[in-house]
């Protein structure tokens, strides 16, 4: 028999597998399962729910080995490291400025637009962002460590 | 008749000039408020309620009242532009609103359609409102824990029609989905569930980060496969309203779910605990349960028919129990309720007597906040469809930051974007893998519910089933449930049998 | 001449956090007025309770020119069932930014953060304590006990009893009542909603026996004749319309209440100085015509001061009765 590389298809239904096992050991251990006259404790939901879940599982991992797994093309995750530079870099220079500079530098230096469409879509969208999160519902957004420092 | 009198004096009192500019103002606010993923209703209702202390109570409400509406309008648009819900009642709009826009190239039509599902539905319930509006909160008053659990079972079955092909896996995720859900602070005990030590779980997995970075975020890491194919160029004829109208045959298609959605949403509107997204979500079950031209979940419009009407009929229906009872059907039930307090009016079933006008004037003016919003929302559709002229690569990384300040004002803090991001990445993972993710987001609203009556009902009969048997309208559903279930089986087994009386 | 401008305003940014430092020592040794914006951390969502009563607080004490005409900003940090946002103040490092931080804080926070965390009330100032808020039994129309010694004689015959309320301080009372009366919580069940009006909503449709809930909710209600008060639970009887319904005393019980309470508190390392200028600018705005007429009337609340000294003691008294009541010590 070929051996079969790991794939995420089969690491899902592992994955799933394992939570169903966390929430029925806490639910019955710690939430407890059913009370004389309470009727279904905390724990009673989650452990029937991780029950079926953990059989589930099992299923789908067994036909799992028979399907294809799929391929992560390297670009799709750019968007997600940008969201990671974004939050650390929002603790040190905050939210508001963090996003300034993704878009500026995902739009020039990535996808390489000129500088006039950069601009444009720039001032668009932190425009919308400013305007309605900042102006009008007041949201106080991070403001990172330097302007702490700096202000307070 | 007397309430269609009191209705026209209603209308007197909405019908000056502030009153109506209000309805304007709210209308736009609140097309605006729904169509940002993160803010939904109670955001801006609840910061916008300060500024209405200066207005006359009246007034305020109407206000008010036209911003939630609207809300349920706007939610719609960057679902069906984007992919991203713009609160949770749009999580189901979604679905086919988004595949009508872009695969089946019909963005405008797919607009229309929300819009004029949306007028529907919220006419529908607001008519109902107004000849039967004590009579409707007071049959939601019938509907205690027992015969919502019963309620919430019978609309558990209806997730199988939403798994699709792929049960196993359709069924995996709404089971994590529902583990999710019950993580954080468990009410009828007062203690924490599976917080792991976690402070920030002690509130458990917030529902909007959570939406939309399953939905959005996911989206957004997808779209990056796309962003260099062509974008098709033929949309510049329908850059025009007259480009995106409907046709007569698709306006036959739209009006029986939108009608039959208008009904079951206002229902669902007065049901305590269930409000615009549960109702949006049974609208588009029950559509399952009839034809739809094209198949549910490829861009049919009857999916977004059903779910856009229903949802703007809860809003309607939870209006009942607020005005007949003084009892608010959801969050932003409760944060209008307290401006009313502060307005020094005194909500509860006196209201409707002892404040004639204001009732009738709110209610009236819902109807005029449903003709606005369907005008200004129609108005601006060749305005939304530019959006998807926009080229891929510059889109990723707007909606990027869209998602993470949306996520990170529900609660003001990073914890919010951390859920979207990881529920992203999560989201990504799945669709992949051929998992959908629609089944795991409902039965996160829905169960939850359906957990906490169940157990009300078993603490107040005292551990006994008894109680489901008892009372008739529990007893009623549980018979249906039974049906649904026992139909398929018995069923199968006809099949078995009868093919064996044939050979003998 | 480049490079040399960037190390120059590296060593200034770097250096940025040494005068900052040193200016917030300075400015809080002198006798404290406001010198900032105020932040005040509200821990539950816009447009609730706890929300109106610190943006009514907040107008006064704006109106009544309090706070030096500095303003003050509302801070909604709702994470963690408002765990996190009182877990934040309490950890706030002396100084500045502690002496212009404000939280408002409620029996209804506290029992939860007793509860389910380790933090406590002496992790903070008491700073105000502004408002009190009691409880009353009720029955609705249709409802076959017509007192509240219909009951007790029902309990004492063994019958099941449910009694619906919400979360907090109605608990804490439906378990003190339990015990005055000496019945197990088994057989005089208690389901816990969200909100009194869901609370409400579920004997208006008879689901459940009786009904706990404070004056504010209920009153309404009582008016259009839909429920009625059986128990006051209270050291005396309720105003008005509620006025019908005795206190456990008089029914020959020790009476029993578990007030709720409002109150405003401020970080552990708030200054002294800090901490008396506030607890007088609550004291101003208690007797305000605008919070009297405006807030405490409208809510049907009882108006109760208590400064910084006479707080402390109450609410380290009230955590105390009640980790005694869950079983917890400290």
């Amino acid at each position: 028999m070929q051996k079969k590389k790991i794939t995420s298809k089969m690491l899902i239904p592992v994955f799933s597998a394992s939570a169903a096992v966390l929430f029925i050991s806490f639910g019955y251990v710690k939430y407890g399962f059913w009370h004389p006259t309470r009727g279904p404790l905390p724990g009673f939901f989650p452990v029937i729910i991780g029950s079926i879940l953990l059989v589930m599982s099992v299923l789908g991992f067994i036909t799992s080995l028979s399907e294809e797994g799929t391929d992560y093309p390297l670009e799709n995750w750019y968007p997600a490291f940008g969201a990671v530079l974004v939050m650390l870099a929002t603790l040190v220079i905050g939210m508001l400025p963090s996003l300034a500079i993704f878009v500026v530098l995902w739009l020039k230096w990535y996808e390489k637009y000129p500088w006039k469409t950069t601009l444009i879509v720039f001032a668009v969208i932190m425009g919308i962002v400013v305007g309605a999160f900042v102006f009008w519902l007041g949201v106080p957004f991070p403001k990172g460590i330097i302007y702490d420092l700096i202000f307070n | 008749m007397e309430n269609f009198t009191m209705l026209l004096e209603g209308f007197t009192v909405v019908l000056t000039v502030q009153n109506v500019l209000v309805v304007l103002l709210g209308a736009v606010l609140g097309l605006i408020v729904g169509a940002m993923p993160g803010i939904g209703s109670l955001a801006g209702v609840a910061l916008l309620l300060p500024l209405t202390y200066k207005f006359n109570p009246t007034t305020a409400i109407i206000m008010l009242g036209s911003l939630y509406y609207a809300n349920m309008y706007g939610g719609a648009f960057s679902a069906i532009l984007l992919n991203i819900p713009g609160d949770s009642p749009a999580v189901m709009t979604a679905l086919d609103g988004y595949p009508m826009a872009t695969k089946r190239n019909r963005p405008g039509q797919a607009l229309f359609t929300s819009n004029m599902s949306s007028f529907i539905g919220g006419l529908i319930g607001m008519i109902i409102l107004t000849f039967t509006g004590p009579a409707l909160a007071n049959l939601g008053l019938k509907f205690g824990p027992a015969e919502m659990t019963a309620l919430l079972l019978v609309a558990m079955t209806s997730i199988g029609w939403l798994v699709g092909e792929n049960p196993t896996k359709g069924v995996i995720l709404t089971l994590v989905g529902i583990l999710v859900a019950s993580m954080g602070m468990d009410t009828l005990t007062g203690s924490p569930r599976f917080d792991f030590g976690n402070i920030y779980l002690l509130g458990g997995i917030p529902f909007t980060p959570f939406v939309i970075g399953t939905v959005g975020f996911s989206q957004v890491l997808k779209l990056m496969q796309d962003r260099n194919k062509k974008v098709e160029a033929n949309l510049s004829q329908k850059l025009t309203i007259k480009g995106s109208m409907l046709t007569l045959h698709d306006i036959k298609r739209l009006l029986p779910p939108a009608i039959r959605s208008g009904f079951l949403g206002t229902f669902v509107g007065v049901l305590p605990g269930a409000g615009a997204t549960t109702g949006s979500f049974m609208g588009y079950a029950m559509q399952k349960a009839f034809k739809s031209e094209e198949e549910l979940g490829t861009g049919a419009i009857e999916g977004i028919a059903a779910c856009e009407s229903a949802n703007n009929a809860a809003a309607a229906g939870s209006f009942a129990p607020l005005l007949a009872l003084g009892i608010p059907g959801s969050g932003t039930g409760a944060v209008l309720l307290g401006g009313l307090m502060m307005w020094g009016l005194n909500p509860g079933p006196l209201l409707f007597s002892s404040q004639p006008e204001f009732c009738w004037g709110l209610i009236a003016s819902l109807f005029l906040a449903n003709l606005i919003t369907l005008i200004i929302a129609v108005g601006i559709i060749p305005f939304m469809i530019r959006i998807l002229t926009v080229p891929v690569k510059i889109l990723v990384p707007c909606i990027t930051v869209v998602c993470i300040v949306g996520s990170y004002s529900t609660s003001n803090s990073m914890y919010g974007v951390l859920v979207m991001f990881f529920s992203g990445l999560f989201g990504y993972v799945l669709d992949r893998n051929g998992y959908s993710t629609a089944p795991m987001l409902l039965a996160f609203v829905l169960a939850p519910l359906l957990e906490s009556n169940m157990r009300k009902s078993f603490i107040s009969s005292h551990g006994s089933l008894d109680i489901f048997f008892q009372k008739p309208i529990a007893a009623f559903l549980i018979l249906v449930l039974f049906a649904i279930i026992l139909t398929p089986v018995i069923k199968f087994a006809l099949k078995k049998i009868r093919p064996a009386q044939k050979s003998s | 001449m480049k490079k040399i401008a960037i190390v120059l305003a590296f060593a200034l940014l770097l250096a940025a956090p040494v005068f900052a430092a040193a200016q917030s020592e300075v400015a809080g040794s002198v006798g404290f007025v406001p010198s900032k914006n105020i932040d005040w951390y509200v821990t539950s969502s816009p447009g609730g309770g706890s929300d109106i009563f610190t943006r009514t607080l907040m107008d006064i004490m704006v109106t009544e020119k309090l706070v030096n005409d500095k303003n003050i900003v509302i801070q909604y940090k709702t994470d963690g069932a408002g765990e996190v946002g009182r877990l934040l103040v309490s950890n706030m490092k002396g100084g500045t930014q502690a002496d212009h931080t404000l939280l408002t804080f409620n029996s209804g926070d506290l029992m939860p953060m007793a509860k389910n965390t380790n933090n406590r009330f002496e992790n903070f100032q008491p700073i105000a304590h502004l408002a009190v808020d009691k409880h009353l039994i009720f029955i609705n129309e249709v409802s076959p006990y017509k007192t509240f010694e219909d009951v007790i004689a029902a309990l004492k015959a063994g019958a099941n009893i449910t009694l619906a309320g919400s979360k907090g301080d109605d608990i804490g009372c439906h378990a003190a009542l339990a015990k005055e009366l000496g019945v197990s919580v088994d057989q005089f069940a208690y389901v816990t909603h969200d909100a009194s009006s869901a609370a409400i909503t579920a004997i208006l449709g008879n689901h459940y026996d009786l009904l706990i809930s404070k004056p504010a909710a209920a009153s309404q209600y009582v008016e259009a004749g839909k429920i009625k008060p059986i128990l006051a639970l209270s050291t005396s009887r309720f105003p008005g319309n509620l006025g019908s319904a005795p206190t456990l005393k008089e029914l020959g019980y020790k009476n029993v209440e578990v007030p709720n309470w409002r109150s405003v508190v401020g970080p552990k390392n708030m200054s002294a100085e800090a901490v008396a200028y506030w607890s007088d600018v609550f004291k101003q705005v208690s007797a305000q015509d605008a919070w009297t007429k405006g807030y405490i009337e409208k809510q049907k609340l009882v108006p109760d001061f208590m400064g910084h000294a006479a707080f402390k003691a109450y609410g380290a008294q009230f955590q105390a009765e009640y980790l005694a009541s869950i079983g917890k010590d400290k």
